[in-house]
């Protein structure tokens, strides 16, 4: 088991050395992005248009952050991942717009899996219902787009955090996934439960 | 018993009441039974980084209340079970209620997290048709009112199962609906953000399963046991297989999946036996007040005696 820091941009060779188990911690600029974030970049790419960062070497997380508006801007009060299965049809839009690290909680699916290897990329689950922990490694928030659109959960905000973790690797770039490993092995232990039934 | 206080049970009472509820025991803190239990699993748990995602489980909670912020970024959808005499009239809580929860948002306790199911627009300060979601009892030979108010996540909602089985289905020992039970959780994985409990709704139809199996995870004690042995022994049955498959906190492995498994029972049609399985996460936040006519109030889930 290893342990790494990634700064933002990420590079492809960074993360193909990560395997799943390994502890990572991130610096640099994140991007929230749920079901309509990643819906709209969808629609945007398929129009040709231009997106509204560059995603290259970057950060999806994949959630939504309690805010609070003050005379300077937006602060973040509270922030944790949300589950990323939801967003597995956009899996290989993810990988092509060239993210290199997805955090998010419960894990992802084949699709992933795929995309990861691909383009060279790993899933990190963030500890799931800790907001609070998860707040106190953002710096600040950068920025926000398509708020009025989506409203406060389902916008794209850009973050800056600092040595934020620790994060599992629950998926990694050679097609190795925590949870697959996981429920194959629930599924055997069930068959010997319930061998009868079938 | 004092004299009843006249006031107790009208809005600008309710309101100062629910207003504690919702901001101090259930949107910065989670429930007493539920910490309980993980610091329980946390001393019993084998696996190291099990280990380490229950201290920082166990930690977030610490920094939520000593900060006064929401213990988790996603207030779930709000569900709130009330309890009533022939003394109080409704409208004066669910107003106060419904009025709470968006002054609550706009004051930072509650992410504004309700949209229009098909459109997605989101109302800004969650409220909306529907919105919270009130389960009322009328009880006539009580005097008091019990408000329990849940805010249950929905990565864990993801993860919940309905199906109406057939007699023959049920199998021999319940061994198809304990099948069932375990394929949904083996399916749900981590999504539900382990380790959380699970209600299991048997009986009625379709509504009647779905709304006994919320009713089950949501009001009662994580710590309590059913008082049917059969279905004690049932729930025990199923926490310990759950258990055994090794999903683990956060979903990367470990024996601390399940928290508590609670079975809410009604009779059915004699053709069905309808089902529902319905995860709660461990950020349970939920908490419930007693309100007497004679002003007197009290928690309905406090500390556990270690």
């Amino acid at each position: 088991m290893k342990e790494a820091t990634l700064k933002t941009p990420i590079t492809t060779e960074q993360v193909r050395d990560l395997d799943i188990g390994d502890i990572v911690y991130l610096s640099g600029t994140v991007f929230t992005a749920r079901d309509m974030a990643h819906l709209k970049l969808k629609r945007l790419l398929a129009a040709g248009e231009k997106l509204p960062e560059e995603f290259e070497g970057g950060i999806i997380f994949h959630a939504g952050p309690v805010v609070k508006k003050t005379s300077d801007g937006w602060q973040l009060w509270v922030i944790g991942p949300t589950t990323s299965i939801r967003m597995e049809p956009y899996a290989d839009m993810v990988g092509k717009m060239g993210v290199k690290a997805i955090v998010g909680k419960g894990g992802m699916a084949e699709g992933t899996s795929a995309a990861l290897g691909k383009y060279g990329g790993i899933y990190l689950l963030a500890a799931p219902g800790c907001g609070v922990v998860h707040s106190q490694a953002v710096r600040e928030v950068r920025r926000v787009h398509w708020l009025e659109e989506f409203g406060v959960p389902e916008a794209i905000w850009v973050l800056d955090v600092e040595k934020w973790g620790p994060h599992v690797v629950g998926m990694d770039s050679k097609g190795r996934s925590i949870f697959k490993d996981i429920a194959t092995r629930a599924n055997s232990l069930k068959k010997t439960w319930f061998a009868a039934v079938d | 018993m004092s004299s009843p206080n006249k006031d107790a049970f009208r809005k600008p009472n309710l309101k100062a009441h629910i207003s504690t509820l919702l901001r101090e025991k259930v949107c910065t803190t989670i429930s007493p039974d539920v910490i309980y239990l993980m610091k329980q699993a946390q001393a019993a748990e084998t696996s190291e980084s099990a280990r380490e995602m229950l201290n920082t489980q166990i930690e977030n909670v610490r920094l939520a209340e000593a900060q006064k912020k929401p213990v988790c970024q996603s207030p779930g959808f709000p569900t709130v079970y009330i309890k009533y005499g022939g003394c109080l009239k409704v409208s004066d809580l669910t107003e106060a209620l419904a009025e709470e929860f968006v002054s609550a948002t706009n004051d930072g306790f509650l992410r504004p997290s309700i949209v229009h199911p098909l459109t997605r627009k989101n109302t800004g300060d969650n409220s909306g048709p529907g919105v919270p979601n009130f389960e009322l009892d009328y009880d006539p030979n009580i005097d008091y009112i019990d408000v329990i108010v849940s805010l249950k996540g929905c990565g864990a909602e993801l993860g919940n199962a309905l199906r109406i089985m057939t007699p023959a289905q049920i199998g021999q020992n319940y061994a198809g609906v304990k099948e069932f039970v375990i394929d949904t959780v083996i399916k749900a994985g981590g999504k539900p953000c382990p380790p959380f409990a699970i209600g299991i709704g048997i009986g009625g139809q379709m509504d009647i399963c779905a709304k006994l199996s919320r009713r089950a995870v949501s009001t009662r004690k994580w710590t309590d046991r059913h008082p049917e042995p059969e279905l004690a022994a049932l729930e025990d049955e199923l926490m310990d297989k759950i258990n055994q498959l090794g999903i683990g906190p956060g979903g990367i492995g470990g024996q601390t999946t399940a928290l508590a498994v609670k079975i809410g029972l009604a009779y059915t049609h004699t053709a069905i036996c309808p089902v529902a399985i319905n995860f709660y996460c461990w950020v349970a936040r939920r908490n419930g007040l007693r309100l007497y006519p004679d002003g007197r109030t009290e928690y309905l889930f406090t500390e556990e005696a270690n």
